[in-house]
């Protein structure tokens, strides 16, 4: 007689971290789409649905959610392990903005009417969601967000404009913050407020990237009506429960996949145009290398904090300012040795793993999304190192 | 937070021998305060004070990685980092990391003298510039070592050499005929000692020299990440409380980033020399050892030179005078900075042993 295969949630969380990985290894190779593997770009929902669909038939779609919710109920530790093991295996990101953000947003400060109409239909895939945070006006410094509900009887008017709304073209969903109180203090006049992309007045226009993909969107509101319910949580206090959720998936934009993915390509392009044996190129390999090796050990400091049941803080930053100047300078490096083949716009000779343009490109946001490395900069030198204002 | 020694690494095995190592080391390598007596040192013979160093071998601290069984106090690399880094942090002149590195060969009876203090047996290993390894001209047969050795640091103080030589290790007394030894300033007011045998009379030492030197080695590290932390912290003040154009220069976003920038250098310094630390702790095998420890001193000898560098800038023109601090820690990683191997040298060896294992990524 076997044991079913996946465990259920709580003999998952009992394992040790090791047991744990296992799981997670042998869960990817049975159940992982060989076709999605180490996808080139973001995917839409199209093309990402069957391997959400299939993390929600397992309940492997929501590790950070309590079990009463439907969730995992996985410590972060074992959490960062999935993650890990995710990304180890090229697995595609979900359209999870509903998995990451809302659910934990509604489960700390939704009412119950909302938790049991919108969690389930996240679990089932029903919903699709996105966020509507950062506007034209209002990137590094989302505070000043000009978007603005006014409340008409019993529904919220809405009228403005998002951007950067992910993947917004392909959800049915989108939770944002606006302005709810223009006289008070920046921070302390905002909300947040759950909409249907089907409502009349809103709009969606795709923005195309560098990377000529349009993962991106900007979202128009016009003078769109949503019940009064759709508020979650306390009018005007939108601000800090944006920031309560910032918990410590943060870790994961210090995550040093994203460099060692691109450092065994730059070493398989170096073999490719025939330099990888010159001293040169290996002088300035190694210290890539080095850079990597070392941010991967401070990187584990942070997940032992966690594994020790620790809240990270503010020097959570300064892994992502490293991580993402680590992956810039690999990537800009392999331009420079690509030669002509710096300039083409599909990978070279067709092999997927020698694409230095595309990877050049795919660097360039990663000082820039998730506050700007000089906004984390300026976070440290505030709140780590106490320099004055 | 910006200042626990440590803070972040310490895994709970060690924790406790770790804080124990820290606080004891704060009455001898004191991490606040002023740096009277460092200055007073400088450029004087033999650069130490004898009565610390009495002191450093009455805490045991020479034995640190000489089982109890033979005296020692039988801690490990972590805890031997932790005593490195607050000397690094105190600018010691005392050779706490030679007198370590010499021990790994010292047969019983002067082991016993190094460990008290009787004697001070310094390591002469070295004849080329700027590596851990290369080939060795010096000979020892028939109790006589021929050979010149370089770059040991507080040599005049010392009563006595561990001599790599091609044959094994040879124990030289300073006193000893057809021994000479020059001396030459360093930056730091300390010196590196020339030392030249004809035919210098010697006895023969039995030990692994090859794995202490990696110690050393990683204990160097930790001696510039105790020395940066401080220059830091030393720089951190002067931006808290320096006042220009009716500022605190603090609050200017050019000097905050550079600042954060240099706590990122520091941190990864930590994390490395920590992980290469554990390394050392925990396998016996060359390769892994190796290259744990290239990366910690890459890392630590390029980070140090960038914090000292950059802490003269953030000051001004007040760190380029020899009065104030913000110059003994420069002077120091100067000096400190490639011995042992410099980062270049560390990042060859790095490259050369270190597999570039598929593990880097998918």
């Amino acid at each position: 007689m076997t044991d079913p295969f996946p465990p259920p949630a709580e003999v998952l969380d009992q394992l040790d971290d090791e047991a744990f990985r296992l799981v997670v290894r042998r869960f990817l190779a049975e159940n992982y789409p060989p076709a999605l593997r180490n996808p080139p770009k973001r995917l839409h929902w199209r093309e990402n649905k069957v391997w959400y669909l299939k993390l929600a038939e397992k309940n492997w779609l929501a590790p950070g959610w309590p079990r009463e919710y439907g969730g995992m109920g996985l410590s972060a530790a074992k959490q960062i392990i999935m993650t890990e093991e995710f990304e180890r295996y090229g697995c595609a990101r979900v359209n999870d903005h509903g998995i990451v953000m809302v659910g934990p947003l509604l489960i700390r400060y939704g009412s119950e009417e909302q938790k049991r109409y919108f969690l389930p239909r996240i679990l089932s895939g029903e919903h699709i969601w996105c966020q509507g945070y950062s506007e034209p006006n209002a990137g590094s410094d989302l505070a000043s967000l000009r978007t603005e509900a006014v409340l008409e009887g019993d529904h919220w008017v809405i009228n403005g404009q998002k951007t950067w709304t992910t993947l917004a073209s392909d959800a049915n969903w989108i939770f944002l913050l606006a302005r709810t109180d223009k006289r008070a203090k920046q921070q302390q006049g905002i909300s947040f407020l759950l909409v249907p992309m089907a409502a009349k007045g809103v709009s969606v226009r795709p923005i195309i990237n560098l990377e000529l993909h349009d993962e991106f969107c900007e979202t128009f509101f016009d003078n769109v009506r949503v019940p009064r319910e759709n508020l979650v949580g306390a009018i005007n206090q939108g601000w800090t429960m944006a920031k309560a959720l910032l918990g410590f998936e943060r870790i994961f934009l210090g995550s040093p996949r994203q460099s060692a993915y691109a450092l065994t390509r730059l070493r398989r392009l170096a073999e490719h145009v025939g330099i990888s044996d010159a001293p040169v190129f290996v002088d300035r390999y190694t210290r890539l290398r080095l850079d990597l090796a070392d941010h991967r050990a401070l990187y584990e400091t942070y997940v032992a904090k966690l594994r020790r049941g620790e809240a990270l803080g503010a020097d959570v930053s300064m892994l992502k300012v490293n991580q993402s100047e680590i992956f810039q300078r690999i990537s800009e490096f392999m331009l420079e040795i690509a030669g002509e083949n710096a300039g083409l716009l599909e990978p070279i000779e067709g092999n997927r793993d020698l694409h230095p343009a595309g990877i050049f490109i795919q660097a360039r946001p990663a000082s820039i999304y998730g506050g700007t490395n000089e906004i984390q900069r300026n976070i440290i030198a505030k709140n780590v190192l106490d320099l004055p204002a | 937070m910006t200042n626990e020694p440590g803070g972040m690494n310490e895994g709970a095995g060690h924790a406790e021998g770790i804080r124990l190592i820290r606080e004891s080391a704060a009455a001898v390598a004191p991490r606040q305060g002023g740096l009277r007596r460092i200055r007073a040192l400088r450029f004087t013979r033999p650069g130490f004070d004898p009565a610390i160093w009495r002191e450093i071998c009455a805490m045991g601290w020479v034995g640190i990685r000489i089982p109890e069984g033979q005296g020692g106090a039988g801690l490990g690399m972590a805890e031997y980092c932790a005593l490195a880094e607050e000397f690094g942090a105190a600018l010691m002149p005392e050779p706490l990391i030679g007198a370590v590195l010499a021990t790994a060969v010292l047969p019983a009876a002067l082991l016993a003298d190094q460990l008290s203090g009787r004697r001070l047996i310094l390591p002469a290993w070295q004849e080329k510039t700027g590596a851990l390894h290369a080939p060795l001209a010096t000979s020892f047969s028939n109790g006589g070592v021929f050979g010149h050795k370089i770059f040991v640091p507080m040599a005049a103080g010392a009563d006595g050499f561990v001599v790599t030589a091609r044959e094994g290790y040879a124990l030289v007394p300073a006193s000893a005929e057809g021994v000479s030894l020059v001396l030459a300033d360093t930056q730091d007011g300390g010196h590196f000692g020339a030392l030249s045998c004809d035919d210098a009379p010697a006895s023969a030492l039995a030990g692994d020299f090859a794995a202490a030197l990696e110690e050393a080695t990683l204990a160097t590290s930790a001696y510039l990440l105790g020395l940066m932390d401080r220059v830091f912290a030393l720089t951190l003040d002067y931006l808290r409380t320096r006042t220009q154009f009716g500022r605190k220069i603090g609050s200017f976003q050019a000097l905050q980033h550079r600042s954060a920038d240099l706590k990122i250098q520091l941190e990864l310094t930590r994390a490395s020399v920590a992980a290469a630390a554990d390394v050392l702790d925990a396998t016996a095998e060359p390769a892994s050892r190796q290259a744990a420890v290239s990366r910690a001193k890459a890392r630590a000898s390029d980070a140090a030179l960038r914090l000292t560098r950059e802490a003269i800038q953030l000051h001004g023109g007040i760190a380029y005078t020899d009065e104030y601090d913000a110059g003994l820690f420069l002077r120091k990683a100067m000096v400190v900075a490639n011995q042992f191997g410099s980062s270049a040298w560390h990042r060859a060896r790095f490259a050369a042993i270190a597999p570039d294992s598929e593990d880097e990524g998918p």
